[in-house]
């Protein structure tokens, strides 16, 4: 059993045909941590990539912002920060990748997005943006093995059909791994930073994650929501459990659910508008 | 209430809470609730670049909508396989009132 893992993991891994990030996202990436990058290099990176600064002005001037004609990169940079600016170009490649997969999918995951965002701003936690993007990214193990493994993927669905399990519960049996992981070592090949991968690991296990404990809780939370309200399609036709672990660790309360949900359900409205522009690109 | 998109507001509509400005969602509101709709104000307001307004009760049905008992089933369905874990229990709770709420019942909030 072993073995066929190690198999899977190379199969999976195989670089050459593993969906990769455009180049810019990672200079991007490499630069936001340097603290003496100005606003106008990153600009200048982003402005490279005419596609991809196409999509950035039309979200940053779309009526989720709620800001008014941004026209240059730089100015959105300012605006909306260059942590939104950088996930707005981490989320609009995932989508290009997820796009063709399932759009379903995509939705789920932008809710969770929104969701994780939503909590972490409520409860007052430090980078916000990056559980969001942790959040976007939680699921893109199911891509992979959508793109990898056809036919496990068959079996998979059909036993989640027949059996009424969850899917992770179908993929543990057939391929003896599950999207969380294959999300996570998809990530480290991303060179995506810990903070990013251990919630997309993780996030069916909170228990399991060690550094980053609480990013992996709101990202389990946000997922559960989400799933709760039947907003886009993740695979799974059941809501699951919410971890004990996660809730006391986001030391969560009735109060605060409610109102989460009732400001979630009012978001998600302008999700589906979101996903809709995205889409009409 | 229910929210809708300016495009299939109609005259007589009566809005459930505050319209905002498209471009500054958080400024001053520019139409107050409880006003009754007119084509006058509808066209005013898409000019202000609005989207979409909240209404009372629930007078838009899309093709296809599902009915409350509908959705209410769905949510059973979603909720099946974890309703013994108390803090999902709770979590029900919270969607069984919310979905009350938001499908035309009372008690809904009344401004943002």
């Amino acid at each position: 059993m072993e073995d066929k893992r190690i198999e899977l993991k190379k199969i999976i891994m195989d670089t050459r045909t593993l969906p990769t990030l455009p180049g810019v996202i990672n200079k991007l990436n490499a630069l936001s941590e340097n603290d003496k990058a100005s606003v106008q290099e990153m600009a200048k990176i982003v402005a490279s990539d005419q596609v991809l600064s196409a999509r950035i002005l039309r979200l940053a001037n779309s009526p989720s912002y709620g800001f008014y004609r941004v026209s240059t990169i730089s100015n959105a940079m300012i605006l909306l920060g260059v942590n939104v600016v950088k996930s707005l170009a981490l989320s609009s490649s995932i989508f290009a990748i997820m796009e063709k997969n399932s759009i379903g999918l995509w939705e789920h995951s932008l809710g969770v997005g929104v969701a994780a965002n939503l909590l972490a701003r409520k409860l007052g936690l430090p980078e916000c943006e990056e559980i969001a993007t942790a959040a976007l990214l939680h699921d893109i193990g199911k891509v992979i093995i959508s793109l990898k493994c056809v036919e496990a993927e068959q079996e998979i669905l059909r036993l989640v059909r027949e059996r009424q399990i969850y899917i992770r519960e179908a993929e543990r049996e057939v391929i003896d791994t599950d999207h969380a992981e294959i999300g996570g070592w998809l990530s480290k090949s991303w060179y995506l930073p810990e903070k990013l991968s251990e919630p997309i690991a993780c996030h069916h296990d909170v228990a399991s994650s060690q550094n980053h404990r609480i990013k992996t809780s709101v990202v389990h939370v946000a997922d559960v929501l989400v799933k709760a309200s039947g907003f886009g399609n993740s695979g799974d036709r059941y809501v699951p459990e919410i971890q004990q672990v996660a809730w006391n660790t986001l030391k969560l309360d009735q109060g605060i659910m409610a109102d989460l949900v009732d400001t979630l359900e009012d978001k998600l409205v302008e999700v589906r508008n979101f996903s809709l522009e995205m889409m009409a690109e | 209430m229910q929210k809708i998109p300016l495009m299939l507001a109609k005259a007589g509509m009566v809005l459930a809470r505050d319209v905002f400005r498209g471009d500054s969602p958080t400024g001053m509101p520019v139409c107050g609730k409880d006003t009754q709709l007119t084509d006058a104000l509808i066209t005013r307001l898409d000019q202000m670049d609005v989207q979409s307004v909240y209404v009372e009760g629930h007078p838009v049905w899309e093709e296809g909508q599902r009915s409350f008992d509908e959705l209410l089933g769905e949510l059973d369905l979603r909720f099946e396989k974890c309703r013994e874990n108390p803090l999902n229990a709770m979590l029900y709770d919270i969607y069984k009132a919310h979905l009350t709420k938001s499908m035309g019942g009372e008690g809904g909030r009344q401004t943002d």
